[in-house]
């Protein structure tokens, strides 16, 4: 009973299994890699304290690990297990910018300005500054997607705990 | 070139009189004529097109536009001087294709209908080329559309040649060598500015299918308005993001527990029953919406709203999560 349980696990999850819609494709294998590793990282840390950048680390990788047909995933696990000593990272958004730039003014000018912000639109992607600016702007896309995905995954888990 | 100018004069004798495509056929031969003329001191050939100036052919107007095609390129400043909109007119009609013959004689067709009307109606308003600048930029759009990717095919083909063509360039006349590019009135025809223009374009396409991503980005015009409502939704995505993490980290110690307690019901009924009826969740396995995929094989969620999916996306996950959780506690068990 038992094994048959688990063979089919990977079966049951689809009513069509080749008709499984990208989002939740994307969403299983989110929460199938946050979800064991905070468990595991419940149990690994002996204090009670769980330390919240451990935690939005896993919550990072689980990202950067499900979605990694884009290149933006790419740049951000290299992050990821570049420093992979939590105390190292400490602001918020710390993890996402890989170079501050100098503010560079527009003067003025309407292109000046349009590339202020698409400069700005590179800090904010992982990985963005060292990619031109079309591909800067297709992959925007596919990581606001990917974004409002593990925004209504975290949300599903928390309120599961509530 | 004082030759070219004074040809024309004789011509426009019975202007008046005649009937407006015959007027049009005859300006345009007029321009083609001083076109060739300034030229004819090179080529000999031309000389011949001239003499048949008089006849309204269309075989001659195909065989001048395709010297026009040969020559055009060797114009530029020249033209500067007297023609002004005129030059850009012709500048702007002038379809260039990739074959180093004469075109075959649909493409020219289009092209001389496209080109006639522009040019004919540059000449009527005595060189205000303001009034029709929209319309021939329509026309031109459109077969600037089918031709725009040859066009970027053949910029990159033509090094050497095209360097020569542009208006700083000598005014020397080559023969039938050119790749040609169909580009817009009053604009530039310089490689690097086709090559602008082509970049920008593909920009401003993806900055439209971002509008299309965010939530209300329709309704602001201009990419620097638009830019900035992407870059806020990114921000508060991220915050988003952290803010739960957050909750997670306060929630994480009773995580385990109150997914084990809920799971084992719902793991045992689910593989029963299909719709499974769970007696704190209902499950909806079957009601989740098909998200289609883009063309472009980028995940495309446009279809999802959040807000509503969120339910249904919560009673899923919640099983998903449990049924995960007992999965690999029945592994670790073992």
């Amino acid at each position: 009973m038992e094994r048959q349980i688990i063979n089919k696990k990977k079966r049951v999850f689809s009513v069509e299994p080749n008709k499984i819609p990208p989002s939740e494709v994307f969403r299983r294998k989110y929460t199938s890699h946050l979800v064991p590793a905070l468990k595991k990282l419940n149990m690994n840390k002996n204090s009670p304290q769980i330390n919240q950048l451990s935690v939005k680390h896993e919550v990072d990788m689980a990202l950067a690990l499900s979605a990694q047909e884009f290149s933006w995933s790419r740049f951000l696990l290299q992050k990821l297990s570049s420093s992979n000593n939590p105390t190292t990272t400490s602001s918020s958004s710390n993890g996402i910018r890989i170079q501050e730039r100098s503010g560079k003014e527009g003067g003025g000018d309407e292109d000046g300005e349009t590339e202020e912000k698409l400069r700005e639109l590179q800090k904010l992607l992982p990985g963005g500054e060292e990619m031109n600016v079309e591909e800067m702007l297709s992959e925007i896309g596919n990581y606001i997607k990917c974004l409002e995905l593990q925004t209504i995954a975290l949300k599903s888990i928390v309120q599961d705990t509530t | 070139m004082l030759e070219g100018l004074v040809y024309p004069e004789s011509l426009s004798l019975s202007y008046a009189d005649m009937s407006v495509p015959e007027r049009l056929k005859g300006m345009q031969q007029h321009q083609q004529i001083e076109v060739l003329s300034q030229s004819s001191n090179d080529s000999p050939e031309l000389l011949q097109i001239l003499q048949f100036h008089g006849s309204n052919n269309d075989e001659l107007l195909q065989s001048t536009f395709s010297h026009f095609q040969m020559l055009e390129s060797g114009f530029g400043t020249k033209y500067n001087m007297d023609f002004g909109p005129s030059h850009e007119a012709m500048d702007g009609c002038i379809s260039r294709t990739s074959s180093c013959q004469i075109d075959p004689a649909d493409t020219m067709g289009v092209m001389l209908k496209n080109s006639v009307e522009s040019r004919a109606i540059s000449l009527k308003n005595k060189r205000k080329s303001e009034v029709k600048t929209r319309e021939e930029e329509k026309t031109d759009k459109k077969i600037k559309v089918e031709a725009e990717t040859e066009s970027n095919i053949n910029n990159k083909e033509a090094s050497s040649d095209t360097s020569k063509e542009t208006s700083k360039g000598d005014s020397e006349i080559q023969k039938l060598d050119y790749i040609h590019v169909r580009a817009r009135r009053g604009q530039a025809t310089d490689r690097h500015s086709l090559a602008e223009r082509a970049r920008r374009e593909k920009i401003s396409k993806k900055m439209k299918y971002l509008q299309d991503l965010v939530p209300g980005c329709n309704t602001i015009t201009g990419k620097a308005g638009v830019l900035d409502e992407i870059i806020n939704y990114v921000q508060s995505l991220k915050r988003q993001v952290e803010f739960l993490s957050m909750k997670l980290a306060v929630l994480n110690p009773e995580l385990e527990l109150a997914v084990e307690d809920l799971s084992v019901n719902q793991f045992q009924a689910y593989f029963t029953n299909f719709p499974v009826v769970i007696a704190s969740k209902p499950s909806v396995m079957v009601d989740l919406p098909l998200f289609p995929l883009d063309q472009q094989g980028s995940l495309d969620l446009s279809v999802i709203n959040p807000n509503q999916t969120s339910i249904d996306a919560v009673k899923f996950i919640n099983l998903k999560t449990s049924l995960i959780i007992l999965s690999s506690c029945y592994l670790s068990g073992k």
